[in-house]
């Protein structure tokens, strides 16, 4: 995508000093290993190629930075420049758990409701079929808020735009490994 | 005044945006701002009384504003339209900031400009479509004068659901001045129209009469043209429509009489006498333009605008009260459907003015709760953000409804992260070690940057450097390497050798990494030279590295 070509190098760039310093560390993995080690430095790179202006950037990099094998990783990868994500991490986790148990709350009470409301008379037609859409629309926004990182604490408004960054950075990941991968498997 | 009267005449001399802009932060001259508004996309009345301008003069002025700038700019002509009546009910303060701020950057986007404008100021300032009773029968002769019409319509139709925060962006580049002109010159030519506004009092229709005597027959259909008049000599620009036109203005301007000026003076101190009572003049003028300036009834607003900029010619004494009270007659007047219309969007759904809120404007037979309201905007931004959604998801763009839009969003947004997993499992299968094929990853690089088949032995002198210590068997890997023409590839290059440079201890894997990178390299190369397809690649080490798993 000529659009995205800055990007592109900017995440191999980021992408490929990740892996060098990550490959000096270690000098045996197992396959398994190795593909996590090249798929988490590839989100990393991604996400830290948007500098922390998007929430699922700033999301996937504290949610790599929370697990204490991956935040050496991490910390590798990002070099001094972990030391600004770090501070709105902290901040983000805080909030997120705060928010999550909020959105918990809420959820149940929003189920309680339902199920109270299913027992009710039957609404008419036009509500139901409105509802039945609503209800699709809500389950599809939760799946959706899982696959984005960080994205169970975002509004919709949020979220979409959110995916659309995603959507964006995804595609440039994808192909760049892609012809990161042609080039390796076409020597052999 | 004085600050009015130079922007009047900044805007005649259709200066930059920036200098309309400067116009309407002048208090006093809320015709002004109209006028720019209209000429020039220029923000309404920037903090002075926007309201009490549209109650009284406002009303006048935006007419006048509208009236020349749909004479003077046919593809603007709707947008004018709508600004002056926006103009004229929208006087809110804020709403004239944001909107000159937005004329400003996009004084050239022209139709939805002027549309954003009068909705924010219609928004604000939706009492009542005095403005359309009387434009009414008058404007849609005029209006057949634009030229874009049929465009116009469209855009009144697309800005019927205008959101308020995008008036900014609308604000629309008016040729006020010329517009101005045109008015100026069909204000003295409408005659006919004057004896509506004869109950009125406006005084400085006449005036402007003896004027404009020179002015096409198709601006005496204006009956706001009067107003036009008054905004003529406000707004510079007469550069399309005709010379006349600004003649007349010019004429009007220098007050060929006491007339001319009076009218002009008559405007300005209008405006600043609304300007200086706004809440009185809100209350009055404010409304009726507000009602005007509903989505659906642009045009009669549009001639609402006209006829009030007719009467806000008045003297200055009478401007600023009369002016008001011309509205409300002239609103009484000509009722009937006008003010039906305007009657369903009135002041529920219109906010109080205040600076750097979003106003929306109800839709005709919506409810006007504020929650509804706030409802619909939210709606309307997830929309269009699913609209961009639709551009970059593919196979989206026949789906409609959210349901099934985000259905494919997330099957999408799951492929896309197992394809990543794939290839990260693909590349872990290539070689023992993670820093793979750099070579090749630069010469990637180099290839997608430039093309360039010289580019793929590209490796930067840096690297040569930082190898030489650890490569020594291997000098000739570097010496072929030609100077790469990429600039990121040089940085990535300068990074990975000193990457390199700092790892003392990896002489091991150096020695372990100058064959394959030798392979690399020679495969590269060959690959550059040759088209490979990455799909094909994929396909067929597609089984294995699934396999290895």
């Amino acid at each position: 995508m000529c659009p995205h070509t800055s990007l592109k190098q900017q995440f191999l760039k980021k992408w490929i000093m990740g892996l060098q310093r990550c490959s000096f560390s270690k000098k045996n993995m197992s396959i398994l290993e190795r593909k996590k080690t090249i798929k988490l430095s590839a989100d990393i790179a991604m996400a830290s190629a948007r500098n922390g202006t998007t929430r699922w950037s700033r999301a996937l990099i504290s949610n790599a930075s929370k697990d204490g094998s991956d935040n050496r990783l991490v910390q590798q990868i990002l070099g001094p420049d972990s030391n600004t994500p770090a501070v709105a991490t902290t901040t983000n986790k805080a909030r997120t758990r705060r928010a999550s148990v909020c959105k918990k709350i809420v959820k149940r009470s929003h189920q309680i409701r339902r199920r109270r409301r299913k027992c009710v008379a039957a609404a008419p037609v036009k509500a139901v079929t409105s509802s039945i859409s609503k209800h699709l629309v809500r389950k599809r926004t939760q799946v959706l808020k899982t696959l984005i990182p960080g994205g169970e604490f975002m509004d919709e408004i949020c979220l979409i735009e959110e995916t659309l960054d995603y959507i964006t950075s995804l595609r440039v990941q994808v192909d760049v490994m892609r012809s990161v991968a042609s080039a390796c498997f076409s020597q052999s | 005044m004085d600050k009015g009267e130079k922007d009047k005449y900044e805007l005649e001399n259709r200066n930059e945006n920036s200098i309309n802009y400067q116009a309407p932060v002048m208090s006093s001259d809320w015709q002004f701002g109209g006028a720019n508004l209209t000429s020039a996309g220029m923000s309404l009345v920037p903090s002075g009384n926007p309201l009490a301008l549209g109650s009284s003069c406002a009303s006048a002025s935006v007419a006048d504003s509208f009236g020349s700038n749909l004479w003077e700019h046919p593809s603007n002509s709707q947008n004018l339209g709508f600004c002056g009546i926006n103009v004229q009910n929208g006087a809110s303060s804020s709403n004239a900031m944001g909107i000159g701020k937005s004329t400003l950057t996009s004084l050239r986007s022209g139709v939805d400009r002027p549309f954003d404008m009068g909705w924010n100021a219609a928004s604000s300032m939706l009492k009542g479509g005095f403005f359309l009773p009387n434009t009414t029968g008058i404007l849609p002769q005029s209006l057949s004068q634009f030229p874009a019409d049929s465009s116009f319509i469209e855009r009144a139709a697309r800005f019927s659901s205008f959101n308020g925060g995008n008036f900014g962006d609308m604000v629309s580049p008016f040729g006020m001045p010329e517009s101005m002109g045109l008015y100026t010159g069909g204000m003295g030519l409408m005659r006919g129209p004057e004896d509506m506004f004869a109950a009125n009092g406006m005084k400085s229709v006449s005036g402007v009469e003896s004027q404009k005597s020179k002015l096409n027959v198709t601006e005496a259909t204006r009956d706001a043209c009067l107003q036009v008049e008054n905004r003529a000599k406000k707004s510079p620009g007469n550069d399309r429509r005709s010379g006349s036109l600004f003649r007349a203005n010019e004429e009007a301007k220098q007050g060929a009489g006491g007339s001319g000026n009076e009218s002009d003076e008559a405007e300005f101190s209008g405006h600043d006498g609304g300007q200086d009572e706004p809440p009185s003049l809100d209350g009055a003028g404010g409304e009726p333009s507000a009602k005007g300036l509903s989505s659906k009834k642009r045009k009669r607003s549009l001639q609402d605008a006209e006829i009030d900029q007719a009467k806000g010619g008045q003297p200055p004494t009478e401007a600023a009260k009369d002016g008001a009270e011309n509205q409300h007659k002239g609103e009484q007047k000509q009722t009937t459907s006008v003010n039906k219309t305007t009657g369903k969007q009135v002041s529920p759904a219109s906010h109080p003015p205040k600076e750097e809120y979003i106003h929306v404007r109800a839709r005709r037979g919506q409810a006007t709760n504020s929650h509804s309201l706030a409802e619909r905007v939210r709606r309307e931004k997830i929309s269009e953000r699913m609209k961009f959604l639709q551009d970059i998801v593919p196979g989206c763009s026949k789906v409609t409804g959210k349901a099934v839009m985000l259905d494919e969003i997330i099957n999408y947004v799951q492929s896309l992260q197992r394809q990543v997993e794939f290839l990260s499992m693909k590349l872990a299968t290539v070689n023992p070690r993670l820093d793979f094929n750099i070579e090749g990853l630069l010469a990637k690089d180099i290839i997608q940057s430039r093309a360039g088949p010289s580019s793929t032995l590209g490796f930067s002198p840096d690297l040569s450097v930082g190898y030489p210590a650890l490569h020594p068997s291997q000098p000739g890997l570097f010496q072929a390497a030609l100077p790469v023409t990429g600039s990121n590839t040089d940085v990535i290059r300068r990074s990975l050798s000193s990457q390199f440079t700092s790892m003392t201890g990896g002489l091991k894997e150096s020695n372990q990494l100058s064959n394959p990178w030798e392979d690399e390299l020679h495969n590269v190369v060959q690959m550059n030279y040759g088209t490979s397809a990455p799909s094909d690649d994929l396909n067929v080490n597609g089984p294995q590295p699934s396999g290895n798993t």
